[in-house]
């Protein structure tokens, strides 16, 4: 049987270095297919979607708020054509009501274990409209390695460089982020895969550049500890989401390989000056991800908060505004108090003020959240200070071995596309 | 149905925990107070965040006074439904204590159309007391 499984697109973020990176997602739910399935994978943001082929039955696997409305599009056309189609992954969830609407079955919550079913209803043409598996955790031991064959590699290189892959060792959150879904989508309780798990999955990944996906490494700190452990005869340079505020895990990260870390910065406290400079000290980079547009902001919080950045030396700073995605306490407070100015799922971004602040108009909050990119960058752009890190896990990775050249037969492509340089004149 | 819960919660407003069926099915709690005053029945339906595995109060504010009503046997005219979100102990204000009067639509069968006000705690504690 052929499936086509696809990864619509989603409009980036003005003004922003693009990375393509392999999704996740779409891999994890590959493993779990039934030895029958045939699968094509078509990743919308770095390939060409077709809609008159030969699959017998279309998958939809959504991530972002910003692809749900392309995820109903696609699915329009393809049963149009009298296809089936099946929605799945965190946006489905979000979204799960609406998604409903366009397509024929959509699936919620984690795969593994569940798909032969789905698979079989569909051959019996008895395909129900909603296979709900919401809260309803899958053990732990099922989570093998992701497929990552499905993927068209050499659509993930920019000029040669190969994308990090993307790769878990939990599931869960036991934190309840205020503007965060994932406690909603992945239970509230922290499940870390076993150790052996991890590194059967880590021996498949021909990759040496990862992404950890995982919300929060600093969750377990015996098992944090023992995963980096493990990790340190591989020699893989990564990056993850926060790690343990303590320095024998952070020393222990550091020789498995860390290269930075995505750190919350939502103050200007000493807290956050020391815990950016500890990493520091072990020579692991920080892009601080930096939330705007918070009840508590003014404009001089703001204004105050991106001088602080610069002072502490973030190696990369990413500003988001304050966006009420579904399922999350940020979006039963603006609910609350009629505060959503904008309902269109494309401009939940994170980038487009969707909300009426407290403290100033959202035409100032927009203005803001430009000013924050472009004093953070006005010294050294985006795309100088990413270029320094790149520098640092070059030398890294030729210190102990690792390094591989970059792709000459891509140097002139940028996910698959092109380059067209300019001319200086 | 109703357990135990020993969560620091001010205690003004809760008494136990209700436990319900959320969004698609998924097992959700909330901490719930009922207020019997003349011929109306105060409804204190608290936020338990972290402690809750499934769908918010607020998510789920017209299912939930229906599931209320029917449980406790309150006419829907004589429900006040209040969401409390308690002081969940953060430096940011958004999570300092609030409170919501929630309206709804009654169509006969179900409560629609929820509106939320948020009210000052005096004029809780001058419902319930």
């Amino acid at each position: 049987m052929k499936f086509k499984l696809i990864y619509p697109k989603w409009e980036k973020l003005e003004g922003q270095t693009i990375f393509n990176l392999p999704p996740h997602g779409p891999v994890v739910f590959a493993a779990a297919l039934p030895e029958y399935v045939d699968i094509e994978f078509v990743d919308e943001n770095v390939d060409t979607l077709t809609f008159d082929d030969d699959a017998d039955f279309i998958g939809i696997s959504m991530m972002l708020t910003g692809q749900i409305k392309r995820g109903w599009q696609i699915a329009d056309e393809f049963r149009k054509r009298g296809k089936k189609v099946i929605f799945g992954g965190i946006s489905t969830m979000l979204h799960a009501e609406e998604t409903m609407e366009h397509a024929d079955s959509i699936f919620l919550g984690e795969v593994e274990g569940r798909l032969e079913q789905v698979f079989s209803d569909f051959r019996n043409n008895k395909l129900q409209k909603v296979y709900n598996f919401m809260n309803q955790h899958p053990d732990i031991n099922l989570i093998g390695p992701a497929r990552r064959s499905i993927l068209k590699k050499e659509l993930y290189y920019h000029k040669g460089v190969r994308m990090v892959d993307l790769f878990h060792a939990s599931r869960g959150c036991k934190y309840n982020c205020y503007p965060c879904a994932v406690a909603y989508l992945g239970g509230k309780c922290f499940r870390p895969r076993p150790i052996d798990k991890v590194v059967e999955e880590l021996a498949t990944i021909d990759n040496n550049r990862l992404f950890i996906v995982d919300n929060s490494l600093a969750q377990d700190k015996k098992w944090e500890m023992d995963l980096f452990r493990e990790m340190i005869p591989f020699k893989k340079k990564w990056c993850s989401h926060p790690i343990e505020d303590d320095d024998e895990v952070l020393d222990l990260a550091a020789q498995a390989g860390a290269w930075f870390v995505y750190q919350a910065v939502f103050d200007t406290s000493d807290y956050i000056r020391d815990r950016v400079k500890r990493y520091h000290d072990h020579g692991i980079a920080v892009e601080g991800t930096i939330l705007l547009g918070t009840d508590d902001h003014s404009e001089d919080d703001i204004k105050r908060l991106v001088d602080f950045l610069l002072e502490i030396n973030l190696d990369l700073a990413e500003f988001t505004v304050l966006t009420p995605f579904p399922h999350t306490k940020a979006y039963d407070d603006m609910l609350r108090q009629n505060r959503i100015i904008d309902h269109d799922w494309n401009h939940y971004n994170a980038g487009k003020v969707v909300i009426q602040p407290k403290q100033m108009t959202p035409e100032k909050l927009q203005e803001l959240y430009h000013y924050a990119w472009n004093t953070f960058y006005k010294e050294e752009t985006q795309t100088e200070k990413m270029f320094k890190l790149f520098q640092q896990v070059i030398m890294k990775e030729i210190a102990d071995g690792t390094y591989t050249r970059v792709r000459e037969d891509l140097s002139r492509n940028s996910f698959g596309k092109q380059v067209i340089r300019k001319a200086n004149n | 149905m109703i357990k135990q819960f020993n969560k620091e919660i001010n205690s003004d407003y809760f008494d136990e925990v209700y436990e319900f069926k959320g969004l698609w099915d998924v097992t959700s709690r909330c901490g719930l107070k009922l207020v019997h005053k003349n011929d109306k029945t105060v409804v204190i339906a608290t936020e338990l965040y972290a402690e809750n595995p499934g769908t918010s109060v607020t998510n789920y504010s017209a299912q939930l006074a229906g599931i209320l009503s029917h449980h406790f046997n309150i006419a829907p005219v004589n429900l006040i439904f209040i969401v409390h979100d308690p002081e969940a102990k953060s430096k940011l204000t958004f999570m300092n204590e609030h409170f919501y009067k929630v309206d709804f639509e009654w169509d006969g069968t179900k409560f629609n159309y929820p509106k939320w006000s948020q009210i000052e705690k005096q004029i809780v504690d001058d419902l319930i007391r």
